[in-house]
């Protein structure tokens, strides 16, 4: 009983409440716009990246940016999108990275109302308008893009035992019970951003009584699986993609939310073979780009700055479809022809409008009413 | 002696002043991160702990995830105990040819990154693998497994069982690290003279007047942590249950979300509700486990192990088959990563077809820089482990010792509560502790972040407990006759030292030192968090993280499988040379 008194203390004690206040750093002035923070470590000289696993960054390119610059780098690498703006508002206090880069459009507009990022000097004068489309201002400089949609597995999509869909609401019927599955927008960028696709969606199609939201319950009633992470939706339950072969396959789902050139990749990697397709109908697609950005609290500010400008270089950018699996941001960026990879992507014939800011503003909303419609 | 010291010694039970420390440095390190992330959760949510757990049966998941996680620990404890006991007894009693090898074998399992003995199970019960050629079909639950879940409504059965039966193979070899040591050194007189009983006439009369009591305490431990293990399972729900949630599994879904201020606030009660429930949970646990432990610990005659052996000589067919038949089975999983490193898939029109290629490895050996290099994350991973066993083993001799003094001057209940306060950090899940690490050190103590080795401190943390767990019973079978009769001759303090206690303590102290080492660098969960503050990555971590990369290249998957093999390979050369040592000293000494 004394151990169980001891730890009550600890949990429940009342004079702790005094220690509690959270020490969060002032991070707007009085004029509402974002301060500059102090460093948060001591230089040493290295710049420190905070990154997911992007294989764009292989050791050949940044040798070429070690000698060309001569500043050291070194990765911090966090599971994806969402992990690195949580890994930037756990640190706010005394950052330790200097560069994020792989914020999407979908979390840069909050990681910029929490004054995570400070101007950058890249010149941008080289990248498409339509990478620049969902933001253009000083904060966040785009490096690679892509677009969310439906893949579905042509071998049972075959209009015999199931048809292709022309509206989501095809995919609430008994025939697709149990046969779709879906990355969690909580934890998921893509699941995030097929989420708010979905949003812009049901408010344009021709029914005014229904939103996103019912259709998410039908579908949680139609048997969708829901997953953590993509890996989970396109690997394990997935039957069109590369998770057949990989251990662990369920394959008991015959429609997931991957990009649109997904299939193109799957292509590419297997000697332009694939049995999965995507679908664009639309609205339901997202256009999602991702994003460099200097840290607020930075150390090595001039290294990460350099280190945008090499991203967004000829070289490394156009190289985008092979190395990181995403389109290049640049003016007249292709997908590469070999191996089927250009042939099996599919442009988005209307992606979904949505503004960062709303994004933003709604997104925690929408969240909270997808658990809820999901929950049975 | 000074005079301070005596007083010291006088006023606290005899226990020095050293040990004092030593068990205020450990509870103040297990108090330190969960304070932390209760007070930033707190902070966060405005909510208390208190508050936040009446809410517990309100967050999403959280209850469904309880009732799992009691039924597959419940249920992987007593299978594990059923298999283990008879194998620990086994190994423990005969001679056994490459004992030193085959006992590095059956601990590798345990110091396996979760995520490769995820992969590799996964490669058993997948279709062409071991089980499913058996028609077990675990993963697609097809056959009887199917059968079995129309018959009995009961969903994915072939999930649960395929968790369990991974649940069995990790834990096994705990059951040999505390079992085996008692069977292998107890004296044998002890079973002569109750053969001469007439209660020992009969095989149950000798398990029950012999083997249990002897064997019980040991057994109870080895399955408590089995328990905690499985009820804080988290990779392998992920991948081997993957409809399913252990309540760690859901703090590690929404933990990188929590203690955000102004972020997702709902997100952080949960976390706050579930992590307090969780840790209530485990105390209770184990402080049952430790008063149980307590109440059937007894101080056993020690012998030589190498002579126990020699008596009963080599095993028979029978026992034989049974060891190594277990051996096989749980290298089977491990041989299927090594396999997959080599085993590239090859996919086009035609279907797919596999080719053995290097590529994995020279890939792996070569890197890229999206990860840390191989030599990077193997040093960081063996000077972890090192630091590890540098700091828990002394502080852990010396916590063991300050509570079997206690006990021995008769403060049962104040060892008891210390004893229960040092296992801490065991009650705590990796989410926590991460999140104390990161938020609350961060915020509090940002130049910390500077300390290279911060990484070691969670394993420090989390080897601890196992330490004091095995140096507290080996302690206390020491018989204090070692003690009077080495007083009476004239010989140094350190001298004294050696020949009344630290002779008898080579062997579990060369067992921690495994734990420490093992669990260092198989370590994951814990240290997740932290180390991706940094450019800290360990080995696992990078296995992880490869192995966590969407795998449209077919050689992703070969190259995390090369770098899990590295680490096997490594952990299995660190367990080999420390077993090394214990049969040596075991040859040259008590």
């Amino acid at each position: 009983m004394r151990l169980f008194t001891f730890v009550m203390l600890i949990l429940f004690s009342a004079p702790l409440s005094g220690c509690i206040e959270v020490l969060d750093p002032i991070t707007v002035d009085e004029d509402g716009t974002c301060v500059i923070l102090d460093a948060g470590r001591t230089s040493d000289g290295a710049l420190r990246i905070l990154t997911y696993d992007i294989a764009a960054f292989s050791e050949e390119m940044m040798g070429a940016f070690e000698n060309e610059t001569g500043y050291e780098v070194e990765l911090i690498t966090v599971d994806d999108s969402g992990g690195i703006l949580e890994q930037l508002l756990q640190t706010q206090q005394a950052q330790q990275a200097d560069l994020a880069i792989g914020l999407d459009n979908t979390y840069l507009q909050t990681a910029l109302n929490y004054c995570l990022l400070q101007p950058h000097a890249a010149n941008v004068s080289g990248i498409s308008t339509t990478a620049l489309q969902p933001y253009d201002g000083p904060y966040a400089v785009p490096f690679d893009r892509g677009d969310v949609c439906l893949n579905y597995d042509e071998t049972r999509v075959d209009g015999t035992n199931l048809t292709v869909p022309t509206s989501l609401w095809n995919l609430t019927e008994p025939a697709w019970s149990g046969l779709t599955a879906f990355p969690s927008p909580v934890t998921s960028s893509p699941g995030r951003a097929f989420m708010s696709a979905t949003i812009d969606y049901f408010e344009h199609d021709d029914d005014n009584t229904t939103d996103a939201f019912d259709w998410w319950k039908a579908m949680a009633e139609n048997g969708a699986i829901f997953t953590s992470g993509w890996t989970e939706a396109y690997e394990i339950h997935y039957s069109g993609g590369y998770g057949e072969w990989v251990e662990g396959h369920l394959g008991d789902a015959a429609l997931t939310v991957s990009y649109c050139h997904s299939p193109g990749v799957e292509a590419f990697y297997s000697g332009n073979w694939t049995k999965s397709t995507s679908l664009t109908l639309e609205r339901s697609t997202f256009h999602q780009v991702e994003y460099a950005g200097v840290i607020n609290g930075a150390t090595e500010m001039s290294a990460a700055n350099a280190f945008i400008a090499y991203l967004l270089s000829e070289e490394v950018n156009r190289n985008m479809p092979e190395n990181n699996l995403m389109k290049s941001v640049l003016v007249n960026a292709t997908w590469p022809e070999t191996d089927g990879y250009a042939y099996h992507t599919d442009e988005p014939t209307l992606n979904a409008e949505i503004s960062n800011e709303r994004i933003a503003d709604e997104m925690e909303a929408w969240i909270s009413d997808w658990k809820r419609a999901t929950e049975l | 002696m000074s005079s301070v010291s005596l007083e010291w010694k006088a006023r606290f039970a005899g226990v020095p002043l050293v040990q004092w420390m030593a068990v205020v440095f450990v509870i103040g390190l297990g108090l330190f991160p969960i304070t932390l992330a209760l007070l930033r959760l707190w902070a966060v949510t405005g909510i208390t702990p208190l508050g936040a757990l009446t809410t517990v049966q309100d967050q999403p998941g959280a209850m469904e995830a309880f009732r799992f996680s009691l039924l597959e620990a419940a249920a992987s404890t007593g299978l594990t105990v059923l298999i283990g006991l008879p194998l620990a007894w086994a190994f423990g009693r005969y001679q056994w040819r490459n004992i030193q090898l085959k006992r590095a074998l059956l601990f590798l399992p345990f110091v396996t990154p979760p995520v490769v003995a995820a992969v590799g199970f996964l490669a058993l019960i997948s279709p062409g693998g071991l089980l499913h050629s058996m028609g077990l079909d675990l993963r697609g639950e097809s056959g009887v497994i199917g059968f079995i879940s129309t018959a009995t409504g009961w969903q994915h059965p072939g999930h649960f069982i395929a968790l369990v039966v991974a649940h069995v193979w990790f834990n096994l070899s705990l059951m040999i690290r505390f079992v085996e040591p008692v069977v292998a050194q107890l004296d044998p007189t002890w079973e002569e003279q109750l053969a001469l009983l007439p209660t020992g006439q009969t095989a149950f009369g000798r398990v029950r007047h012999l083997w249990l009591p002897v064997l019980g305490p040991a057994t109870l431990v080895a399955a408590t942590y089995t328990f905690f293990f499985s009820f804080t399972s988290f990779a392998l729900v992920k991948w081997l249950a993957p409809s399913s949630n252990t309540l760690e599994s859901l703090l590690g879904e929404m933990g990188g979300t929590a203690g955000i201020p102004g972020y997702r606030i709902e997100t952080s009660l949960a976390v706050l509700a579930i992590a307090t429930f969780q840790m209530l949970l485990m105390l209770v646990m184990l402080i049952l486990a430790g008063r149980f432990e307590r109440r059937h610990s007894q101080v056993l005659a020690m012998h030589h192990e190498g002579r126990n052996r020699e008596r009963h000589g080599p095993a028979s067919r029978k026992w034989n088959w049974f060891v190594n038949g277990i051996l096989v089975m749980l290298l089977a999983p491990l041989l299927s990563v090594v396999l997959a490193s080599f085993r590239v898939r090859n996919v086009g029109g035609n279907g797919a077809t596999s080719q053995w290629t290097f590529e994995g490895w020279r890939r792996a050996w070569n890197g890229d820089f999206s990860t840390v290099p191989l030599m990077d994350a193997l040093t960081n991973s063996l000077s972890y482990a090192f630091i590890a066993l540098l700091v828990a083993l002394p502080l852990g001799y010396a916590v063991a010792s300050c509570l079997v003094r206690l006990r021995q001057q008769g403060f049962e209940r104040t060892a008891g509560v210390l004893d229960s306060l040092c296992m801490l950090p065991l009650s705590m899940s990796a989410v926590m502790v991460g999140l104390g690490m990161v938020a609350g050190i961060l915020q509090w103590f940002p130049e910390m972040f500077s300390f290279p080795y911060l990484p070691a401190v969670p394993h420090v943390m989390l080897v601890l407990p196992f330490v004091i767990r095995l140096m507290v019973p080996a302690i206390e079978r020491i018989d204090p006759i070692f003690a009077e009769q080495a007083s009476l001759l004239p010989m140094s303090k350190m001298s004294f030292w050696w020949h009344s206690r630290g002779a008898f303590l080579v062997v579990p102290a060369t067992m921690a030192a495994s734990l420490c080492l093992a669990f260092s660098m198989g370590e994951f969960g814990a240290s997740f968090l932290v180390v991706r503050v940094g450019s800290w990555d360990s080995l696992s971590i990078l296995v992880d993280q490869v192995a966590s990369r969407p795998k449209f290249d077919p050689y992703v998957f070969p190259t995390a499988m090369a770098l899990a093999t590295i680490l096997m390979l490594v952990t299995l050369l660190v367990l080999s040379i420390n077993e090394r040592a214990r049969a040596w000293r075991s040859r040259h000494d008590v």
